[in-house]
């Protein structure tokens, strides 16, 4: 029970922060918007060809992306809760909570699910944004709910990377590089913008096995086809396991950096 | 009397081969205010974060209350309050959202925050700014919000780590204030590490001046004062052949107890009392070896002195040798981790 709410209350703490910095909540959602708007529109004249539409699985390019721009969203609000971590140790919070009985492993924990709440909260305002702009969801509402949850767990894939490379790493700067280095990569070698079919061979196999493409696969589904476990299960526990791996690689690093 | 901290032959060397403490001992009894004092870099934080289980000692027992910390780490936690040299505030937050949190931190139901956050607010005079968030307080209002986060858990020993460190002078005898009325009313034990020589006295019960790692002194600050003599002649000569003989003749003088040279000619005089009455014979003497007097100054000792003679030097002095530059560098870099 303690774990737990030691868990809650260090998400809370990040929590008001973000919800307090109504800015930037609306600042992270233009840049999905203009993904959706521009990319979404501009790529729609090649969906007319009946090929691609083989190829996408759906007649509307807007409706395959829309699963892409779910997980980029999540991807990148995930991977900068690391920063989090710099800064209370610059500021002398992280040895604040270490000094109070709190387990250390609930400080990671409680990033990471801060992480999958503020990404769950965007992926709802996506979600809107892409019903606004025409995207049937094929699964209905409850669909939509699994896709939520599915980002969530997602991000705190991401979230436990990050912060557990911020244990390690002291400055800003070097996260801030080291996460961009490897989030765009993450991006375009998985299947959430392009379809594998479309991609040469090598790349296509790096897709295979990314973990955005296995995210994607399942939200996909919801949103082209609907409740097609078959098609889903995998990526689901994939994801599910990476999550659990991560979750527990940040909290052994976290305890380990502060056992000295 | 029962003791609040006992530290046994405490060693602390960080990965790198620093010693930053060097098997240092000393035992605090309760209700007592007890100074840390040294320059940074002597070891005062990282003696601080081993008492408190932030650190692990490479040697050494500590107990704190009877408690041994290796054995039952979460009882001492929770009878402890720290507020860190940085003040650890998250200034996003309002002030009583930073004190609910940490009130949450220390496992305390919502009616027992809620009363007794109150009574901290008030005690520091922040109730009637809780609703603001912390970055428009000012440094000062900082400080005492981090420390009242340190009280909500009713600790019974509070650890402040230069609790005045870049305070103007008004707050910095405002924080003063609250310190003794912690004490006073509350009956609480209170650690403070400074490198104020004025405040480590006005405050302390007794005063440890820790130098390089280790204790080299540690008494009452009026017994401290006593020890290193009744006045205090600080002349600067110029150098010459005749210095030595004269710091000789000096030395015969009836009452001087010590003399210690210093850089630039600089020596101090130990008298044991009527220093006045003594400066006379230097000057005719001084005259006598052909040696000039730059300056001549007496003074009653302060904890100033009582360090400058444990230590051989200023506490403020920025020069030094750059081992121990490298030595400061090093832990406070340790520090910020």
């Amino acid at each position: 029970m303690r774990f737990l709410s030691d868990t809650w209350y260090v998400a809370w703490r990040e929590l008001i922060k973000f919800f307090r910095a109504k800015v930037r909540v609306v600042v992270t959602m233009i840049q999905p918007l203009l993904w959706l708007g521009l990319m979404g529109n501009v790529m729609q004249g090649f969906a007319k060809n009946p090929y691609v539409q083989q190829m996408i699985g759906t007649q509307s390019y807007l409706a395959f992306m829309t699963p892409g721009i779910i997980l980029m969203t999540v991807l990148f609000g995930g991977v900068f809760s690391g920063i989090s971590v710099i800064w209370d140790r610059r500021i002398g919070y992280l040895e604040k909570m270490m000094a109070a009985p709190i387990s250390r492993g609930a400080i990671p924990l409680g990033k990471m699910l801060a992480a999958a709440i503020q990404g769950g909260f965007q992926v709802l305002l996506i979600v809107l944004i892409a019903l606004g702009l025409g995207v049937r969801f094929a699964s209905g509402p409850a669909g939509i709910i699994l896709i939520v949850l599915i980002a969530m767990v997602f991000s705190t894939i991401l979230s436990g990377f990050s912060l557990s490379m911020a244990v390690r790493i002291k400055t800003q700067e070097t996260l801030m590089a080291l996460v961009n280095f490897l989030t765009m990569p993450l991006m375009f070698t998985s299947n959430a913008l392009f379809p594998r079919e479309a991609m040469p061979s090598w790349l296509s196999a790096i897709a295979k096995v990314n973990p955005v493409s296995h995210a994607v696969a399942p939200i996909r589904e919801l949103v082209l086809h609907g409740w097609n476990w078959g098609a889903m299960y995998t990526g689901i526990f994939v994801i599910l396991g990476l999550a659990v791996s991560m979750g527990l690689f940040a909290q052994w690093m976290f305890r380990r950096a502060t056992a000295e | 009397m029962k003791r609040a901290i006992e530290v046994e032959d405490l060693v602390k060397i960080y990965k790198g081969g620093v010693r930053a403490v060097d098997g240092i001992s000393f035992s605090i009894g309760e209700r007592e205010i007890f100074g840390f004092l040294g320059p940074n870099g002597a070891g005062k934080s990282t003696t601080i974060k081993c008492v408190i289980g932030l650190l692990k000692p490479t040697a050494g027992t500590i107990r704190v209350l009877g408690v041994d910390i290796r054995h039952d780490p979460g009882v001492v936690k929770r009878s402890i309050g720290y507020a860190a040299q940085e003040t650890a505030v998250d200034d996003r937050l309002t002030g009583w959202q930073n004190l609910y949190l940490q009130g949450r931190f220390y496992h305390l139901p919502r009616r027992e925050i809620r009363r007794r956050g109150e009574e901290v607010l008030r005690l520091f005079g922040l109730w009637d700014r809780r609703k603001d968030a912390a970055d428009t307080y000012s440094g000062g209002m900082l400080k005492r919000l981090d420390i009242a986060c340190a009280l909500i858990h009713r600790p019974k020993i509070l650890f402040l780590d230069e609790p005045t460190l870049g305070l103007d002078v008004q707050t910095r005898q405002t924080i003063w204030d609250y310190i003794e009325r912690l004490r006073g009313e509350h009956e609480m034990t209170i650690f403070l590490t400074t490198h104020y020589m004025e405040e480590a006295d006005v405050l302390s019960d007794r005063v440890a001046i820790i130098d390089r790692g280790k204790i080299v002194a540690l008494d009452r600050p009026g017994a401290l004062k006593a020890g290193i003599g009744g006045d205090l002649i600080t002349v600067r000569f110029s150098a010459g052949d005749g210095l030595e003989p004269l710091i000789r003749s000096l030395k015969g003088l009836p009452g001087v107890r010590e003399i210690r040279g210093a850089q630039d000619g600089i020596h101090r005089i130990v008298v044991e009392q009527h220093g006045d009455r003594l400066i006379p014979e230097i000057v005719r003497l001084a005259q006598e070896h052909g040696v000039d007097i730059h300056s001549i100054r007496l003074k009653r000792p302060t904890l100033d002195d009582v360090y400058l003679h444990y230590t051989g030097r200023q506490i403020r002095e920025a020069e030094g040798s750059r081992e121990e530059l490298i030595r400061a560098r090093v832990m406070s870099r340790r520090i910020r981790r």
